[in-house]
């Protein structure tokens, strides 16, 4: 992933590129930036660490007030000498000169004799030799020609000079400055090289509004109620069971005859079922099989039972209609089987009903299975589905025996809440079919888990698809 | 399910101790009672059909008292010799063959039994007697009933006043005319000759199934009852009137026979029948081990008498029991008896590793490659309005496969195309952010030898600048990714796409379906502001089995 580059680090790598070790005052004048612009630019390079930052320290030199009047009337013994030569005879008393020169009396009489310039013969000071100008008096000039009077100590080449008038008191102010330079660090060199080589990229170097609110995009994704009955798939997976799949439309023969419910039973509308309109299933069941379902119906409802009302066609009323048929063609000894699908109720659709929803049911098929098994299995699905309370009521149901139905509890709403219902299969269901061991079953309305999950009141909401909904629903929770 | 209204004053009254109302709430589910509604006053519970012993309070005492251990075992009917008789004439055997009854004396009902009783014949009507089909009650005041009654049939000139009329009226007018003969009257069909009950004052006392007549009305001064079954099975006759006989007992009428002959017809006996069980059954169906003594002791909790009988127990069950077939029964009552509460939920071991179904999976790697392709997905129902399907959609009815009486227009026929639905949802999102790219997995309906059902994948999406060419892409990547298959397009029409941009999609030749851009009239027709294109394939049978 390139960099982005505001134009001003671009600048300032650039320049850096060239020459190192660059102030920000240079670095200014090159770049052609205020010193503000580059020193907000040096921030955020280094922040980037693309730039490193040197603190430096700079010596320098002023002149002292002893050191000022020096450079205006020369040295004590400069001054000493002048006025020896505007003297007749280049002498005078010792007193004399005193009075001239003052507290710059010793100093002036020490260099002098120093310098060779003067010989002191009883209480005189005769003027002797040649008086050239000293590297001192060189030192004190430049310093006082420069505007504001200050030398670098870098600038000085004979550092005895320096020592010597440092001897001096209060000739020189000796002063240190702190700076910073700046140069690029090995990544920064590599980035600008690169982007002096990238003229052409634009994106490159555009600023952009980092604070300003981006707009909100919105990840396709599953359906909510798909991803519930997703995670109930996995449960009875997990709990061993194996998936059966089949037809919404089913002949009455497998959704009611043969789990015993009578032919003239109110039961066939009890559940207000959909009967498609001039459709009839052609076979509906081996000759065996409607013969045994046939013989139980007339023996224990005592009326004419009809192969042609067992070949009426509905939109299936339960998923019970798929499990059993798989049972009665299999006659396992031992299973555990779920199927999950849509079943229908011819109902007024309300806040409370759908006319369509999802249904899940499992059995479990072994000889030593029990009605407490069951009860425990429907206590495990629902530990797996995050449900902590559970109890168990007796109920009925036309083809289970015992029957319960069982409660769980609410945490949002505080109350108990009905769920799943359960049984174990009648014999009057079972033995006709030829199937040899207790069938353990239970199920429920998917639906009804997927609005306490989501909080929602209405049950309508999970088939409205609106946009909105869809999207408020956490995908990860 | 049926419900009733119970109020605490009058269970606490029935139940003949004082239980508190917290107690009595909290047994009801254990009787397999659902409560509805609870107030400060009463309860609405809902109860199975096949116990219509619980249409009355007094039913429901009947069991509270067992569960509450107030009164155990079974409760007998004592029925005294009357003096009434019912003669049936041979003429009823080929339109309602029986009639049973009994008589209720020396009590009265106050208008809320007057009320619970209508409940329970009503439900009696429709459960047992299978919508009065079956059987049908009628309950008469004694005191305006002149000995010896015949039951016969009568031309449906006859006329009487009905129940509820103030005008004598003939039986095709009140076939006509009354709400009652409306409903029922198919059951009398082809029958020239018409049911009736008849004193020996050649008054009509009723016309079964439909109504009875005014003389014999009852009201809260009502003293004495003449309850009648009529019937085409003996067996539900009598066992609809042991129920209503129970309940009258139980408010403190005495019962009293009523001679019953002619036509193989006969005085009822409405005794309790028995039922061996093998304790057995019971311990490995409940996953206990509970001692013979323990299920007879549960048994009588819930108002069965029982009793050891070698290695099995003898159980007597009511008459009014009318939901108790076999062992299995019993094995419920005893677990009802025994306190559901007081089974601890175990769990079986099973060395069976469960699997999803091959469908399924492969379902669900479609989904989640549509996904990838950035389309959300939606669930629309299978059961559809023909108006969105069709009408909207602008397409062909001939596959419309319709349901029978459907309460709901919006759910009326079997969807034989998604993308109907998924245009459907786009017009109810048009105030959300575009694009909107959607797709739906689901099972369509064809009519077949009966009806084919295939799943589809139909996709949409809708903004501005949509076009063939995109969903066309989604689809060849969808097909690439999913199946590494190519497919190739073919122009075609239809009358739900834009002429011209529509295309068939086919693999090795076979059609798998349609990809193009909506007609603009049917964007007209769900009032859409933007273009929408996609594609419907079908899923099984093609691209997987």
């Amino acid at each position: 992933m390139s960099q982005v580059l505001h134009p001003i680090e671009q600048k300032i790598l650039t320049s850096l590129l060239e020459k190192q070790n660059l102030t920000p005052e240079e670095l200014s004048e090159k770049t052609k930036l205020s010193i503000d612009q580059v020193r907000r630019g040096i921030e955020w390079l280094r922040f980037k660490d693309l730039i490193q930052v040197n603190d430096s320290e700079k010596h320098h030199i002023s002149l002292g007030h002893r050191g000022i009047e020096a450079s205006e009337k020369g040295l004590p013994e400069r001054q000493l000498i002048n006025y020896l030569k505007s003297l007749f005879g280049f002498s005078c008393e010792i007193n004399e000169a005193k009075n001239q020169l003052k507290d710059e009396f010793s100093a002036a009489i020490a260099n002098a004799k120093k310098n060779g310039w003067i010989e002191i013969h009883e209480n005189r000071i005769l003027l002797k030799g040649y008086h050239d100008v000293i590297p001192e008096e060189r030192l004190i000039k430049t310093i006082a020609s420069r505007s504001p009077a200050v030398v670098s100590i870098d600038e000085i080449e004979d550092k005895t000079v320096l020592d010597s008038l440092k001897k001096r008191p209060e000739f020189l102010i000796l002063n240190s400055t702190k700076y910073v330079t700046i140069n690029l660090t090995e990544k920064g060199a590599k980035l600008a090289s690169q982007a002096s080589n990238q003229t052409t990229n634009v994106d490159l170097i555009r600023a952009i509004d980092v604070e300003a609110p981006s707009p909100t995009i919105f990840a396709a994704r599953s359906n909510p109620l798909q991803d519930i009955i997703d995670e109930v798939r996995e449960i009875f997976v997990s709990l061993g069971f194996t998936e059966l799949t089949g037809n919404s439309t089913q002949s009455s023969f497998w959704n009611f005859d043969a789990l015993f419910i009578p032919q003239d039973h109110p039961a066939r509308e009890m559940q207000d079922t959909f009967y498609l309109k001039e459709t009839r299933a052609e076979k509906v069941a081996t000759p065996e099989q409607i013969k045994r379902i046939s013989a139980v119906h007339e023996k224990v409802w005592r009326y004419n039972w009809q192969l042609e009302e067992a070949k009426r066609m509905v939109l299936r009323t339960h998923t019970t209609c798929v499990t059993i048929k798989n049972l009665a063609d299999q006659k396992y000894d031992e299973a555990r089987l779920f199927s999950i699908g849509r079943v229908f109720r011819n109902e007024k659709v309300s806040y409370k009903h759908l006319v369509e929803f999802n249904q899940v049911e499992g059995v479990v098929v072994g000889k030593k299975v029990t009605l407490r098994d069951l009860m425990g299995l429907q206590m495990e699905f629902y530990r797996k589905m995050g449900i902590k309370k559970a109890k168990f009521w007796p109920t009925f149901f036309p083809y289970t025996e015992p029957s319960l139905q069982s409660m769980i509890y609410n945490e949002r709403l505080e109350k108990w809440v009905e769920l799943f219902g359960m049984g174990i299969f009648r014999p009057e269901v079972t033995k006709p079919l030829g199937i040899k061991n207790p069938v353990l079953a239970w199920g429920g309305g998917i639906e009804r888990i997927a609005m306490l999950r989501f909080g929602l009141d209405d049950v309508r909401e999970l088939y409205n698809n609106k946009f909105s909904w869809l999207r408020s629903v956490p995908k990860c929770q | 399910m049926p419900v009733v209204t119970l109020y605490f004053n009058r269970l606490q009254k029935i139940l003949g101790r004082k239980i508190s109302i917290e107690k009595i709430v909290s047994t009801l589910p254990l009787l397999g009672l659902d409560i509805e509604e609870e107030t400060k006053d009463h309860v609405n519970i809902e109860y199975s059909p096949n116990r219509p012993d619980f249409s009355t309070d007094y039913g429901i005492v009947t069991g509270l008292q067992g569960l509450l251990g107030l009164k155990l075992g079974m409760s007998k009917l004592k029925i005294k010799k009357g003096k009434g008789a019912i003669k049936v004439d041979s003429s009823v055997v080929r339109v309602r063959p029986y009639i049973t009854a009994i008589e209720a004396r020396n009590d009265t009902l106050d208008d809320e039994t007057i009320r619970q009783l209508i409940a329970m014949q009503e439900d009696l009507h429709n459960g047992i007697g299978r919508r009065r089909k079956k059987t049908s009650i009628g309950i008469h005041d004694l005191d305006n009933v002149r000995y010896p009654l015949v039951y016969t049939t009568v031309p449906r000139t006859r006329r009487f006043i009905p129940l509820g009329s103030q005008n004598e009226m003939t039986i095709s007018e009140i076939l006509e005319k009354t709400e009652t003969g409306r409903t029922y009257g198919n059951l009398l069909e082809g029958h020239k000759r018409v049911p009736i009950i008849i004193d020996s004052k050649d008054n009509t006392l009723s016309f079964p199934p439909i109504i009875n007549s005014n003389l014999t009305e009852v009201t809260a001064k009502s003293r004495n009852l003449l309850i009648e079954v009529t019937a085409t099975d003996k067996n539900a006759a009598e066992n609809t009137l042991a129920l209503v006989a129970y309940t009258l007992q139980s408010v403190g009428f005495q019962l009293f026979s009523v001679r019953i002959s002619g036509a193989r017809n006969s005085t009822p006996s409405l005794d309790a029948r028995s039922m061996l069980i093998d304790p057995t059954l019971v311990n490995s169906t409940l996953g206990l081990d509970i001692d013979p003594s323990v299920m007879i002791k549960s048994l009588r909790k819930s108002r069965l008498d029982a009793k050891i009988k070698g290695k099995k127990i003898l159980c007597t069950i009511p008459r009014y029991r009318t939901d108790i077939f076999g062992p299995i029964d019993m094995v419920e009552e005893i677990a009802l008896g025994y306190g559901i509460q007081n089974l601890e939920p175990t769990i079986p071991e099973s060395a069976s590793t469960g699997q999803k179904n091959s469908l399924t999976v492969l379902l669900n790697a479609v989904r989640s490659t549509m996904i990838g392709l950035g389309y959300s997905e939606v669930l629309n129902f299978e059961l559809v309005g023909k108006h969105t399907q069709y009408d909207l959609a602008n397409r062909n009815v001939s596959n419309m496969i319709s349901v029978i009486n459907s309460k709901s227009q919006e759910h009326h026929i079997l969807r034989d195309a998604l993308i109907p639905g998924l245009i459907d949802i786009l017009s109810r999102n048009i105030h959300e952010p575009y694009p909107q790219k959607i797709f739906e997995i689901g099972t369509v309906f064809y009519k077949d030898h009966p009806i084919k059902e295939t799943i589809h994948l139909g996709c949409v999406s809708a903004y501005s600048d949509v076009s063939f060419t995109e969903v066309k892409s989604i689809l060849q990547s969808l097909l690439k990714t999913g199946f590494n298959l190519v497919c190739k397009t073919a122009a075609d029409t239809n009358p739900m796409f834009a002429d011209g941009r529509t295309a068939s999609v086919l693999i090795d030749n076979d059609k798998i379906g349609l990809v193009g851009e909506i007609a603009p009239l049917v964007i007209d027709n769900f009032k859409l502001r933007t273009p929408v294109a996609g594609f419907e394939i079908t899923l099984t049978g093609l691209i997987f089995d």
